[in-house]
């Protein structure tokens, strides 16, 4: 046990070069967790005996009982490499004594968000994987987010024990699931080239990839076998280490490494014959209580048991003994500080990823170098509850500078605009607090390339922040993160009592800092939304809200509500006409659909208002086929001014069009916000100005008679077009033994589901399943693919498109009118849609 | 029932009289616009008929007929008076009752048919199963059907022998059809309705009754009751002074007797649904940069405290402020204003809820404003119609600015830019580094950068629109040829083929 104070610590976050910044990412139930613990043990906050059993990390009650991490947490790891071990390390270090920040994430997809806010404050991933399960849906999605980010990945092979205690697979057989496991990690890694960062791939002969087995805890890379016997060869490690992967076989009978299976049965490939069998033979040999071969064994390995070790039996024994033989922590921490960057070596290239503002300021220059000395750039990825009930850390990462207790700083929001004085506040930071697992301890300042948690600016940061020196007000904010969910279920909250009310919006509040995805809004019915990314997702919202923000008042919510998007099918029927309240004025215009995957573009923000019109219009006519001219056309994008869909202004020769285009504008941000169906956002909807009558007085042309003339006449043209509404589908990918398989069907039948992909993974009984499903119809999917399936098989629902329902809104009885009738209620409206005769005006 | 009766002549004759009121003025709704002619003469023949005792006729008052008020017909139109310079105002069909600032008048509600045995016996079981005290009030039309309905009511509690079972009944009164400018009496007024309404602190101490007034009606219960124990019991049409009682008592039981279907209408919740949709205006409005203060008014009296009050409010908010006046509002005339982002509409309380979809901004009360541009008050589900109410109730000091303020609609922290600003000046090395900041600021050509939500004043919304006004194209000097334009009507040009 490493002896360990915050005082050593603040002392090492100066070496900035022995600083790895790096977040534990995988799939849910791959063992993140308790790997993470494993490493937490060996940095001496919880004794070695109890790692594997107590989740350090999930600090949260609900995260125990359900055995899944909830929340990312940040802990400080204190580790010191022999010289021995690190005669090989080529990168600047600044002695022996290194720190390691690490942020143990979430698995489940619908807090993908914790891992999006992970990712951003750390530089270097270890990326987890069942070897029997191997690369899952969660693992693809959160490995993407990392090279995105610019992170440098590592993998470890995790739950090792299961090879060789439940299926007791043989060597060649348990190799050729672990290089599937690695090549399919590599297939994902291959598509991020990035010259910066090079190449991201991951190798077992390079000392990229670990084989662990979290719950025992112990773990091995390569490197420790090639030590091991390089000298007993007489080659150095680096040649062992290529030995020990890949093509590359031995005979002991004959002493010869050949490049192919001789067929000789004593010829075993290289990582099967050192490294696969000795292990399967220390824990054959412990779990069948052989000491008395065993301590010979030992021996020869140079592991040496204490005395009241040596009592132990089977499971435990051979924990112990494996625990000592191959530390977990030795292979990963060192894995870690060899092939993962420091925060000076990945801020060089990370640079370009996270600063908003131009690439040679002073601001940029400081991140690139991670200079201590120049101006503070902190970003504030998440809000962490504290124990004061209400208050919040802000969690962050310091990218140059130094943060210190009582230091004024300036906080940029996500909405500030460089040189505007909105979403900008100037505070004192109150304290500077790392973080270690169940435990904080305050410090005095955090120098840059570390991890570190603020009081007294949750009152002023809703999620993130970018924070600099009070002066500097020059400096741009760092890039706002991306999320790979979005928060499509949503369910209507109230209280009990009435007069709760102002404890349940001082609990939104909360809520909405504590969670990066989490939404809270209101209705126009006066109804209080909270916006999750799933279902699991807004459980535990909820309960947070009532147990932890509301102080227990008692609050009633509705069934989860799913938002719909109205758009059209085809063009308008004809040209509608509507007339401004006077009469004197006249509108003419037609709907259409959008071409496909044109909303999608402007929903990523290929296209839209703030890009340069000439490549606008080169996109446009390129990939949707669009007349070069019509596409400098575009009056705007809309609702919220960015949104999937738009005006054009199709009419040739009119007086004053001009003078009404802001009129207009305004007039379709408001309709395209509240659609003609339901009053749900429109999406995919082309506006095209036909033809426009106007009067001559200007007076009688204002906003006061075109805003609601244009908004009747798209509501007009919107239901002249074949209106339909789009739900939100999910991509679930399930997966489950064969026997499984007639069970999840038939719940994916039920629920208007459907399969488009179905693949057996290669060497195991189970089976990869993706199918689209409807959130609308998802709630209670997971309990009800349990009860068919007794339990083996588990899904994963990420947002993936707007699916449009194929039968006509307006025609009574079906579905689609269903929709719109259930929403109508909800909102408060007329039951009966406005009839197309309220929007259009006759000659 | 009888004209001279339904318009009650005589008493208006005799309020007249009594006054000694030379000039005149009555005021008709619309629907009564047609019995105009008729009241003026049976009014000016019961004005000249001669005293008893001699040949003079008993006044020489002028009289003359307003009509198509500017606001709210519910409210006295002192203005309208005023053209004429009347003395007297003579208003007819439903009112609010709202106090005046300088003519006094009299009201005259109208009397509707009310069927006081249905009533009273409706009135009766319902109270005497809900096991509360029962308060009575009603629509001011049914005003004069009350004593009927408490002796039907006896007689009811006759009929079941149970008069003293502890059934409570409290009616309420119509406090007085005269309507006097006199500023002593409206303070008492306010005070005495404040003490009655403020819901948790009893501090009508010193007096055995505390009195409640709301829309022209006066009640009062015995010392320590609130409004909040009581069945309310109304008796009249779900119009807006039935919405006016609701949402100020909103947590209070409310059964409705309508009069013209004679039966009990149980179900108010399309009022809950009112009041959570005020909530939602509420919360809208804080986000709002540039508000709009419409004048709905220019009789009640204080409305012009109120609209200076309000100006105060959303300027200290850090917001920007414009005053307008333009009658009765309505979506084309407020579409005129899209840079404000909602409007503060300072009226008398039933013509107060402005609520459609069609308006582009929401339109809400003073006493909402207050709620939104008051740092620190929150929504606690009291709720308040009146202005005269806000006026009396002084602003909640502004919280220390410890927590920035919380949106719903941005899902996040937002400031409110300008409150920030004047705070910081205090330090000088500060407010330098400010003052430069904004002394060269590159300004951006790109105006389309300056979106409508950011415009904080109108001049900064107008220099973000696309079109400013004339545009002159120097490089074009020539003039435009000339051109024929359109013929005909506006419904359909000549050259408009009328398919």
């Amino acid at each position: 046990m490493v002896k360990f104070t915050a005082e050593e610590l603040r002392k090492i976050m100066d070496l900035k070069h022995n600083i790895r910044n790096m977040s534990v990412i995988a799939h849910v139930d791959h063992g993140k967790s308790t790997l993470t613990d494993s490493l937490v043990a060996a940095a001496g906050i919880i004794a070695q005996e109890v790692a594997g059993d107590v989740r350090m990390t999930d600090t949260r009650a609900d995260e125990a009982e359900r055995g899944i991490t909830i929340k990312s947490t940040g802990i400080s790891l204190y580790y010191e490499m022999s010289d021995e071990a690190l005669k090989n390390y080529k990168g600047e270090r600044q002695g022996n004594v290194y720190l390691i920040n690490l942020i143990d994430s979430p698995g489940h997809v619908d807090f993908s968000s914790e891992v999006t806010a992970a990712l951003r404050i750390t530089d270097g991933a270890l990326v987890v994987v069942d070897c029997v399960e191997g690369v899952c849906v969660q693992t693809e999605t959160v490995l993407r987010q990392a090279l995105g980010e610019r992170i440098r990945p590592v993998l470890t092979v995790n739950k090792m024990d299961r090879c060789f205690l439940e299926l007791q697979v043989d060597g060649e057989e348990a190799y050729q699931t672990f290089q599937r496991v690695i090549e399919n990690a590599n297939v994902i890694m291959a598509t991020y080239e990035d010259p910066l960062l090079g190449d991201v791939q991951v190798y077992p002969e390079k000392g990229t990839v670990a084989f662990s087995a979290g719950l025992h805890g112990w773990a091995f890379t390569l490197t420790n076998f090639a030590k091991m016997y390089a000298s007993k060869f007489g080659v150095d490690e680096s040649k062992m280490m290529e030995r020990l992967w890949g093509e590359n076989f031995f005979d002991p009978a004959t002493r010869r490494w050949t490049t192919k299976n001789t067929g000789s049965p004593t010829c075993k490939r290289g990582f099967v014959q050192f490294c696969y069998e000795p292990i399967k033979q220390i824990i054959n040999t412990c779990m069948n209580d052989q000491k008395d071969k065993l301590w010979p064994m030992l021996q020869k390995l140079g592991v040496t048991m204490k005395s009241e070790e040596r009592e132990l039996m089977g499971k435990a024994l051979m924990k112990r003994v494996m625990q000592t033989w191959l530390p977990a922590s030795n292979a990963l921490l060192e894995m870690m500080i060899f092939h993962l960057p420091s925060p000076s070596k990945a801020q060089r290239y990370r640079v370009e990823n996270l600063y908003e503002g131009p690439l040679d300021d002073p601001y940029a220059n400081a991140i690139r170098n991670c200079d201590p000395e120049g101006p503070l750039m902190l970003y504030v990825s998440k809000m962490i509850p504290a124990s004061d009930k209400g208050r919040f850390f802000a969690f962050g990462r310091v990218f140059s500078g130094k943060v210190s207790t009582g230091l004024k700083v300036r906080i940029m929001g996500p909405n500030y605009v460089p040189g505007e004085r909105k979403d900008l506040y100037v505070k004192n930071v109150q304290r500077t607090v790392i973080w270690m697992g169940k435990k904080q301890e305050t410090v005095e300042d955090v120098p840059c390339g570390n991890t570190v948690a603020m009081v007294g600016l949750d009152q002023f940061i809703t999620k993130n922040a970018t924070l600099t020196n009070e002066k500097e007000v020059d400096a741009h904010p760092i890039r706002a993160m991306k999320f790979s969910v979005s928060p499509v279920v949503r369910v209507a909250v109230q209280c009990k009592v009435a007069s709760d009310l102002p404890k349940l919006v001082e609990g939104l509040k909360r809520l909405a800092k504590s969670d990066p995805m989490v939404v809270c809004t209101i209705e126009e019915s006066g109804e209080h939304i909270i916006a999750g990314a799933g279902e699991l997702h807004l459980e535990i919202c909820l309960k947070d809200l009532q147990e932890d923000f509301m102080g227990g008042a008692e609050i009633s919510k509705s069934d989860p509500v799913v938002s719909f998007r109205e758009t059209v099918l085809e063009k308008s029927c004809r040209v509608v006409m509507s007339k401004s309240p006077n009469k004197h004025n006249r509108l003419y215009m037609e709907a259409r659909p959008m071409e496909d995957g044109l909303a999608e573009a402007i929903d990523d923000g290929r296209i839209g208002t703030r890009d340069d019109p000439k490549n606008r219009a080169k996109i446009l006519s390129e990939e949707f086929g669009w007349d070069k001219d019509l596409a400098k056309k575009i009056w705007c994008f809309g609702p919220e001014t960015t949104g999937p869909n738009m005006v054009v202004d199709m009419c040739k020769g009119v007086q004053y069009l001009n003078e009404i285009k802001d009129s207009v504008v305004a007039g379709f941000q408001w309709a395209s916000r509240e659609g003609a169906l339901a009053e749900e956002n429109m999406r995919g909807i082309c506006f095209e100005i036909r033809d426009v009558v106007l009067h001559a007085d200007a007076i009688h042309r204002g906003g006061g008679q075109v805003i609601p003339t244009a908004r009747r006449v798209i509501y007009a043209s919107q239901l002249t077009a074949k209106p339909r509404l789009l739900e939100p589908v999910y991509l679930v990918e399930i997966q489950a033994p064969e026997q499984a398989l007639g069970g999840i069907y038939s719940v994916l039948n039920q629920k208007r589901g459907h399969v488009f992909e179905e693949l057996q993974r290669p060497g195991t009984p189970l089976y990869n399943i993706k199918a689209y499903l409807p959130v609308i119809e998802s709630f209670g999917f997971s309990s009800s693919l349990r009860a068919a399936t007794s339990g083996q098989a588990f899904p994963q629902s990420v947002f993936d498109h707007w699916d449009m329902i194929p039968s006509d809104p307006l025609e009574s009885g079906t579905q689609a009118a269903q929709h719109v009738a259930v929403i109508r209620k909800r909102k408060g409206l007329k039951e009966q849609i406005t009839p197309l005769s309220d929007y259009e005006d006759k000659l | 029932m009888d004209f001279e009766n339904y318009y009650e002549i005589s008493l208006v004759a005799d309020f007249i009289i009594a006054h000694n009121f030379s000039r005149v003025a009555l005021q008709f709704p619309d629907e009564l616009l047609k019995d105009s002619r008729k009241v003026v003469s049976a009014l000016r023949q019961e004005l000249h008929r001669p005293l008893q005792n001699s040949d003079e006729s008993r006044a020489t008052a002028k009289l003359y007929v307003m009509a198509d008020t500017t606001y709210g017909s519910c409210c006295v139109d002192e203005v309208g008076a005023a053209h004429v310079k009347a003395d007297c105002i003579i208003h007819y069909g439903h009112s609010c009752l709202s106090p005046t600032t300088t003519i006094p008048a009299f009201c005259v509600f109208g009397k509707a048919p009310l069927k006081a045995s249905n009533c009273a016996e409706s009135l009766y079981n319902y109270g005497v199963k809900s096991g509360k005290p029962v308060l009575v009030l009603f629509g001011l039309e049914y005003a004069h059907g009350m004593p009927d309905i408490k002796e039907a009511l006896n007689v009811e509690a006759m009929r079941f022998h149970d008069s003293n079972s502890g059934f409570q009944i409290h009616f309420a009164n119509v406090t007085n059809s005269v309507i006097t400018p006199s500023a002593s009496m409206k303070l008492e007024n306010r005070h005495l309705m404040l003490n009655g309404e403020q819901d948790n602190n009893e501090d009508s101490s010193q007096k055995t009754d505390t009195k409640f007034r709301l829309g022209g009606l006066g009640w009062s219960l015995p010392e320590g009751h609130r409004t909040e124990d009581y069945l309310l019991f109304w008796i009249g049409l779900d119009n807006s002074a039935f919405s006016n009682f609701i949402l100020t008592f909103n947590s209070c039981e409310i059964v409705r007797y309508d009069a013209i279907e004679g039966c009990l209408k149980t179900d108010v919740s399309q009022q809950a649904k009112i009041l959570k949709r005020r909530y939602y205006l509420v919360e809208k409005a804080k986000d709002a940069n540039m508000v709009g203060i419409l004048v709905g008014t220019l009789g009640v009296a204080g409305y012009l405290d109120m609209i200076h009050q309000m100006t105060e409010l959303v300027t200290r908010a850090g917001k920007k402020a414009y005053t307008f006046l333009m009658g009765k509002p309505n979506p084309a005339k407020l579409a005129n204003f899209p840079e404000c982002d909602v409007f503060i509409y300072v009226s008398c309380a039933q013509t107060a809820l402005l609520d459609s979809k069609e308006f582009l901004a929401p339109i809400i009360t003073p006493f909402e404003a207050l709620i939104a541009f008051n740092r620190g008050s929150q929504w606690t589900g009291a709720y308040s119609m009146e202005f005269q109410d806000v006026i009396a109730s002084q602003p909640a000091e502004v919280e220390d600015e410890t927590e920035s303020r919380f949106s719903f609609f941005q899902g996040g922290y937002v400031e409110d830019f300008k409150l920030q600003e004047g705070k910081e000046e205090k330090d000088a090395v500060l407010s330098l580094v400010n003052v430069t900041e904004k002394a060269l600021l590159l300004q951006n050509k790109e105006t389309e950068l300056l979106s409508r939500r950011d415009a904080k004043s109108g001049a900064e919304f107008f220099a973000a629109r696309s079109y400013q006004g004339l545009e002159i194209h120097s490089s074009d000097s020539f003039p435009e040829p000339f051109l024929i334009g359109r013929t005909g009507k506006a419904s359909g040009y000549e050259d408009e083929q009328i398919s």
